[in-house]
């Protein structure tokens, strides 16, 4: 071990900032674009999942077949996740990338290629997923092959840039940042593959690679660039090194490590094999050890800076997403044990906790990264009393989504376990579905406020982008 | 290890990352997905599907039924309602088998058994509601004309009154009689005990 630790400390202070000069603008103009297109993705995603979600407590609103809820189900996930989490933080890592090796984006040119690549789609997969075109229920990998293979080239040109750039850095250490954005991109690449490729997935074969899909796309892409970002977003607006540097090193290799074990768990008493699914249970624990060294690290960073905190906008979003990293996770951990899967499986508790992931924790995350870099991108600030709107809309959103669809899926797995008829779940769990809507509209209304901030922060024409001067942190 | 040395080469960090994760992948995902895929023989007497059932089947993916209907039963008590215990053998056959992650309605591995009523399962496509009050299901009008008189060989749909415009008669499209015998098909093969 020759780690220097306390030459990496001093770096950490300013994870590559203070000496280097104002953004590129090249590479702060199409990290923007990533940024804009993802709001927009955002904005159609969430109209349409808020749509399908009308339909569990009025099912003859909008009764057409292309906005039918088989339909309208995979286009709102598809598009939150491979449209708005994908691009967001895309263009945020990008834009890191490029500021940690303190050289400008390798080849914003080649970047933007992959940003409309990734629109041209995510605009064929709304259209012929709700025209039904579409590869069966195999969740978030619905759409047909041609579009995977288009994604996949996408997600590879990204990577490619991101690479380039970390290869051409004038620093001698790869900042942590780097290390989970290049992983991200790497696994993101290898996973649509494997998922896609026909050879091994007749009969229950598919069912293995798709429990091992769903679930690392989670936690080795959105997870990944999140965290990515986190540890160089959240320093530099604390204006403080993170807490630890070796526990960040830690959390990238034991993620990697357990991630992709845990898979089978969204199949425990199916006939997959018994050692797979046990496997998935024992990592699930495992995971505690990257999650909680993630969120430790960078809330412990937090510490003392309460003040920092109050002053910024971005920064409550970031503690906000950090909890809700440390909840959601521990939450699925104990939804893999087998005890707990009979009460709670296949009920909507596991919509719950995927929302509470990817909203409580990648969406916060996201918001505070916007919120954080941008403007020193493009110069530019939201006004702070729309941030704080939008803050507690979506909070006060997402609050009143998960709770409600967490007690619709609990009476639905106790009216199962007590052997009622199947439609007193249903008729359980219909009041709290109207209370998901209720939480979703504030959760559309939050994003609607959020894509007004973006137009705000947008760069200005012809002017070479400087650090906004009121930015919090903001050592310019 | 030289930790040093792998915190300053990008090239290792990226190669050690991506050669785990190949790894983990392999062992993971294609090597048991390849063994399952061996293993999942159909059981005796299983033959795939033709001519209306899988008309039935492609409008059953079509539709995204899959999202909330299941066709994966448990060895728990509470699934004992629809059918055994499913087995690999089960979903040999099967592109995508689809056990689902979701049971907003009811499981249907073995509702051609369970449900053997092909005029229930068409009034319960055109209007769920018109044989479960409280359903939530959708319903799928464009599978069904509307028709002043029925003509010779049209299926009539015995809609009950309210739940159809008056004065008209249902008749069920070829996808609604196609998915009425998909749903039919949905029969769990015996297995020897």
């Amino acid at each position: 071990m020759t780690i220097d630790i306390s030459a990496i400390r001093t770096r950490m202070r300013d994870p590559g900032l203070v000496a280097a000069p104002s953004a590129d603008p090249a590479t702060a103009r199409v990290s923007f674009e990533y940024v804009a297109w993802a709001t927009v993705w955002l904005l159609v995603g969430t109209t349409i999942g808020l749509i399908a979600s009308i339909k569990l407590h009025w099912p003859e609103f909008l009764p057409f077949a292309w906005l039918s809820f088989g339909r309208v189900r995979p286009v709102h996930t598809s598009l939150v996740l491979l449209g708005w989490s994908s691009l967001v933080l895309v263009g945020l890592s990008l834009y890191v990338v490029s500021r940690t090796s303190r050289v400008p984006l390798w080849s914003p040119r080649l970047a933007r290629i992959a940003l409309w690549l990734w629109n041209l789609t995510l605009l064929v997969g709304v259209v012929t997923l709700l025209a039904g075109v579409n590869r069966g229920p195999q969740e978030y990998r619905e759409w047909v092959w041609p579009l995977a293979v288009m994604l996949a080239a996408a997600v590879v040109i990204d990577g490619y840039v991101a690479y380039r750039t970390v290869a051409a850095r004038t620093l001698p250490e790869v900042y942590v940042s780097n290390w989970y954005i290049l992983g991200g991109f790497c696994y993101l690449a290898i996973l649509y593959v494997a998922s896609y490729l026909p050879f091994y997935q007749a009969g229950l074969g598919n069912t293995v690679v798709q429990g091992y899909y769903m679930h690392n796309s989670m936690g080795m892409w959105f997870t990944q660039l999140a965290l990515g970002v986190s540890y160089y977003a959240i320093p530099l607006l604390l204006g403080r090194p993170v807490y630890s540097y070796a526990l960040g090193v830690l959390g990238f290799w034991t993620n990697l490590l357990f991630y992709p074990l845990i898979g089978a768990h969204h199949f425990i008493f199916s006939p997959v094999p018994w050692w797979l699914q046990s496997t998935a249970i024992l990592f699930s624990v495992g995971m505690m050890v990257p999650v909680w060294a993630g969120t430790g690290n960078l809330l412990l960073t937090f510490k003392g800076g309460g003040d920092a905190v109050r002053r910024s906008y971005a920064l409550p979003f970031f503690v906000t997403g950090l909890i809700g990293y440390g909840l959601a996770s521990t939450q699925g951990t104990a939804e893999a044990f087998r005890s707990a899967n009979i009460y709670w499986h296949f009920t909507n508790f596991t919509v719950g906790h995927s929302h509470a992931s990817m909203y409580g924790f990648i969406g916060f995350i996201a918001w505070g990264a916007v919120y954080g870099l941008v403007p020193r991108l493009t110069g530019r600030e939201p006004s702070p009393l729309a941030v704080g709107v939008h803050f507690w809309l979506a909070l006060v959103g997402i609050l009143t989504y998960v709770t409600s669809i967490s007690i619709a899926g609990i009476l639905q797995g106790f009216a199962w376990v007590s052997g009622q008829s199947f439609i007193a779940s249903v008729i359980a769990a219909e009041p709290m579905w109207l209370w998901r809507t209720i939480g979703g509209l504030l959760m559309v209304g939050s994003h609607v406020v959020f894509a007004a901030n973006v137009w705000a922060m947008r760069p200005q024409r012809d002017t070479v982008p400087v650090a906004a001067p009121g930015a919090v942190g903001s050592h310019a | 290890m030289n930790f040093g040395g792998l915190h300053t080469d990008h090239r290792a960090i990226i190669a050690v990352a991506i050669l785990v994760f190949l790894v983990l992948t392999l062992v993971m995902a294609v090597l048991p997905a390849l063994r399952e895929q061996a293993l999942s023989a159909p059981a005796a007497g299983v033959t795939p599907r033709v001519g209306e059932e899988e008309r039935g089947r492609q409008a059953y993916l079509r539709e995204g039924c899959g999202f909330c209907h299941t066709q994966f039963v448990r060895d728990l008590p509470m699934d004992r309602p629809y059918g055994r215990p499913s087995r690999a053998g089960d979903y040999a056959l099967e592109n995508p088998p689809m056990l689902g992650t979701q049971r907003t309605g009811p499981d249907l591995a073995d509702v051609g058994r369970r449900q053997p009523s092909d005029a229930w399962h068409l009034i319960h496509l055109y209007d769920p509601r018109a044989v479960v009050p409280q359903s939530v299901m959708p319903a799928y009008r464009w599978y069904f004309v509307e028709k002043d008189q029925a003509a010779p060989g049209d299926v009539v749909v015995p809609v009950p009154a309210g739940h159809a415009p008056p004065g008209k008669v249902i008749v069920a499209g070829p996808d609604a009689r196609a998915l009425v015998a998909y749903l039919r098909s949905l029969q769990q093969p015996k297995v020897a005990p």
